[in-house]
């Protein structure tokens, strides 16, 4: 009798432990604590330290606070919180960090998801931010999330090979400019210009896009693959594949590779690629330069953006006041945004530009005042209009750019992308 | 029922639960799933609508005429060389059976990821692989960027990595042969081919089938290599089913279709089963 029991008991505790052991794993990291003064933080490496110095400063203010950043890749924060959200908000953090082109997807996908902002106070400091990102984070006039870093674009290129080459950086105007630079640089370097990973990426194309004030979206939510601007933004790509200016680079590290040993004289790109280039070319200190993206026409506007992040706090989250305070307090404070410029993020609070950290010269980038460049154009980056439908549009526009590099015609692989894009997103 | 009877099943009671648990649960809660859309943040019911857009779908055909173009090529190729491989392997003469076995065997328990991401390291436009071919004369291969060759670089990694798990299935088969059957037929005259040919073959039918089925049930799922290789290939070239299912819950949001995908699929294994059943039962 009671070895059966015994075993009973034994079994089942077997089982409710396995149980245990599998649903406490991930709810006893991550969930929104229960405890009144802790928050957790979900982010990716250089955001790491960031909110971790911002916490301490932050406790100086208010001793109990306590934050614990789980520090995860990209990829890894947008599984576990889309899993989470599908759920219905289990296993979510207090602070999630949302890049500005997936905030919108998010948005829509799960309405009520995020904390209303504005409604605890954040309008007040919407003019510390530029427009284009404050936009991405509204929905019906109210804002879901605390504008961070941005990636205001520009030519990362190689001053050695520019040399070289006889080529002045500074006479490149138009995308023109650029291909004839780049076709200088060919001959006289043997060098290409740009590394682009035609098949699986479509930085340059959006960066473009965005640039002529548009994007797979207008303003009014109609697909606008096949609009005037991104028949431009492609046939300026076609050019350069054609002309053999372009290197073809699989993935992300062949791409910084290509970049820090000189397989390829430019890189347009976020200004975030600051802290790529830096940490992973380090024997290329001095050799860089920086220029804004090249105008489609004399004139044209050449500011654009290139990712850059938000902060975000789910609604199931069982701290959401704390989490605000913290975050107005982290997004709003001079010290604490100054001190992402170390890991490379460009703060997109701009009551800061003004500040010895934006005008000093760079050494990494022959003593140019990079950041003052990069600065000045964020107020000039026209608003993009995501929508939830962000993750189709792009699987559709990498398609067509694939379609193009491998001999279709522009118009044909635009038509056909736009085509299906109408299906999917039907 | 007395306690002796009931033994059996309370030991069986922890394995049933989480079976129940973890299997079962999810198997019917994705299937509801399916027949479900989400509309503003919930999910309601609708009805066929799941399956009849994914009857339109073109990227859910293309996806599975890639899926099948892959199964076709990498299955049977696979099966022929483990089974040679196998055969080789189990020679008497053969000295260091032991490493060759373990070598032959190490692919299979890489992590998926690991070997997927070295893959595309070494097949990238000045790869590894590149060089050594242009030592022998071949100029580069798009591995990657062409459609044709990356749909060729999954098959290879695939091949790489799942042969020597069926090769040992296999082993293990043939030392179930009875060594009767080989002396009788060198005795009627036969050589090594057709003792391989109609001796071991048929021997081996049953495993065959099985380690059919098993590539079969995986090829189908495929996920991992077009992830992590190719990102579905230039232009969805190399889309999969498993691939696509992957993306349309994650990257799309889209779960209730993404689980009328899953239960497609779950229809095209079960088919497919029955007819390499019937194919070996017959015989």
């Amino acid at each position: 009798m009671k070895k059966v029991t015994g075993l009973v008991s034994i079994s089942m505790m077997l089982v409710l432990s396995l149980f245990l052991a599998a649903c406490g794993n991930g709810g006893s990291e991550d969930e929104g604590s229960g405890d009144s003064n802790k928050v957790t933080a979900w982010a990716w490496n250089i955001n790491v330290p960031v909110l971790e110095k911002a916490a301490e400063k932050f406790k100086e203010e208010n001793p109990d606070f306590e934050l614990e950043v789980v520090e995860m890749g990209t990829d890894d924060v947008y599984s576990k919180l889309t899993t989470g959200l599908q759920a219905g908000g289990k296993g979510l953090p207090d602070i999630v960090l949302v890049e500005d082109d997936r905030v919108q997807g998010y948005m829509s996908a799960f309405p009520d998801a995020f904390v209303n902002v504005s409604d605890k106070g954040f309008d007040e400091m919407k003019d510390s931010f530029p427009s284009y990102k404050t936009e991405l984070l509204s929905k019906d006039g109210a804002m879901y999330g605390f504008p961070f870093d941005g990636g205001p674009t520009g030519v990362f290129y190689r001053t050695d090979i520019f040399e070289e080459a006889g080529v002045n950086a500074e006479d490149i105007k138009t995308w023109d400019d650029y291909i004839e630079a780049g076709k200088t640089i060919k001959e006289k370097t043997d060098k290409a210009m740009i590394g682009l990973d035609l098949n699986g990426d479509d930085g340059l194309y959006r960066m473009m896009l965005n640039q002529q004030g548009t994007f797979y979206f207008d303003d009014e939510k109609n697909v606008a693959l096949t609009s005037e601007e991104s028949k431009k933004a492609m046939e300026v790509q076609q050019t350069l594949n054609e002309e053999g200016l372009v290197k073809e680079t699989v993935g992300w590290d062949a791409w910084i590779s290509a970049m820090t040993s000189g397989d390829v004289a430019t890189a347009p790109s976020g200004a975030w690629l600051y802290g790529s280039i830096t940490q992973q070319g380090k024997d290329t200190s001095g050799k860089w330069g920086l220029i804004e993206l090249p105008a489609f026409e004399e004139g044209g506007n050449r500011a654009s953006n290139l990712g850059g992040s938000n902060y975000m706090i789910p609604s199931a989250s069982n701290n959401a006041d704390l989490a605000y305070d913290f975050m107005e307090f982290f997004s709003t404070n001079k010290d604490v945004q100054l001190s992402a410029m170390e890991g490379g993020l460009f703060p997109s609070l701009n009551t800061i530009y003004d500040n010895e950290a934006f005008t000093k010269e760079v050494e990494f980038f022959n003593n140019q005042p990079i950041w003052s460049l990069l600065a000045d154009e964020m107020d000039s980056i026209p608003s993009v209009n995501y929508t939830g439908d962000y993750a189709v549009a792009k699987d559709e526009a990498v398609k067509a750019q694939s379609e193009i590099a491998n001999g279709k015609a522009i118009e044909e692989a635009l038509k056909a992308s736009e085509d299906r894009l109408k299906n999917r997103i039907q | 029922m007395n306690r002796a009877k009931r033994f059996p099943y309370l030991f069986a009671a922890p394995a049933i639960l989480l079976f129940l648990a973890f299997t079962v649960y999810p198997i019917i809660a994705s299937f509801v799933l399916s027949f479900q859309e989400r509309v503003g943040g919930e999910y309601v019911f609708a009805g066929l609508k799941n399956y009849t857009r994914l009857w339109n779908d073109d990227i859910f055909w293309t996806a599975m005429q890639n899926t099948f173009i892959i199964f076709v090529v990498q299955v049977p190729v696979m099966i022929i060389l483990a089974m040679v491989l196998a055969n080789v392997l189990n020679n008497q003469l053969l000295k260091l059976k032991g490493f060759f076995r373990v070598s032959f065997f190490l692919p299979a328990v890489t992590s998926l990821v690991a070997y997927s991401i070295l893959f595309s390291i070494m097949l990238q436009e000045e790869g590894i692989i590149n060089t050594a071919l242009s030592y022998i004369g071949i100029t580069a291969i798009p591995w990657l960027s062409d459609p044709f060759w990356a749909k060729a670089s999954i098959i290879i990694a695939m091949t790489w990595r799942w042969t020597g798990y069926n090769m040992v299935i296999f082993l293990a088969a043939l030392q179930n042969i009875p060594e009767d059957l080989y002396e009788a037929a060198s005795l009627d005259g036969a050589n090594k081919f057709k003792q391989f040919f109609y001796i071991t073959v048929p021997q081996l039918k049953p495993v065959i089938l099985f380690a059919g089925i098993l590539s079969t049930i995986g090829t189908l799922q495929l996920f991992d290599e077009p992830f992590n290789l190719t990102g579905g290939g230039p232009a969805d070239s190399t889309m999969t089913l498993g691939l696509y299912i992957y993306q349309s819950g994650f990257e799309y949001f889209d779960f209730g279709y993404a689980s009328a995908i899953a239960y497609a699929v779950v229809v095209m294994v079960g088919i497919l089963s029955i007819i390499q059943f019937k194919i070996a039962g017959d015989d």
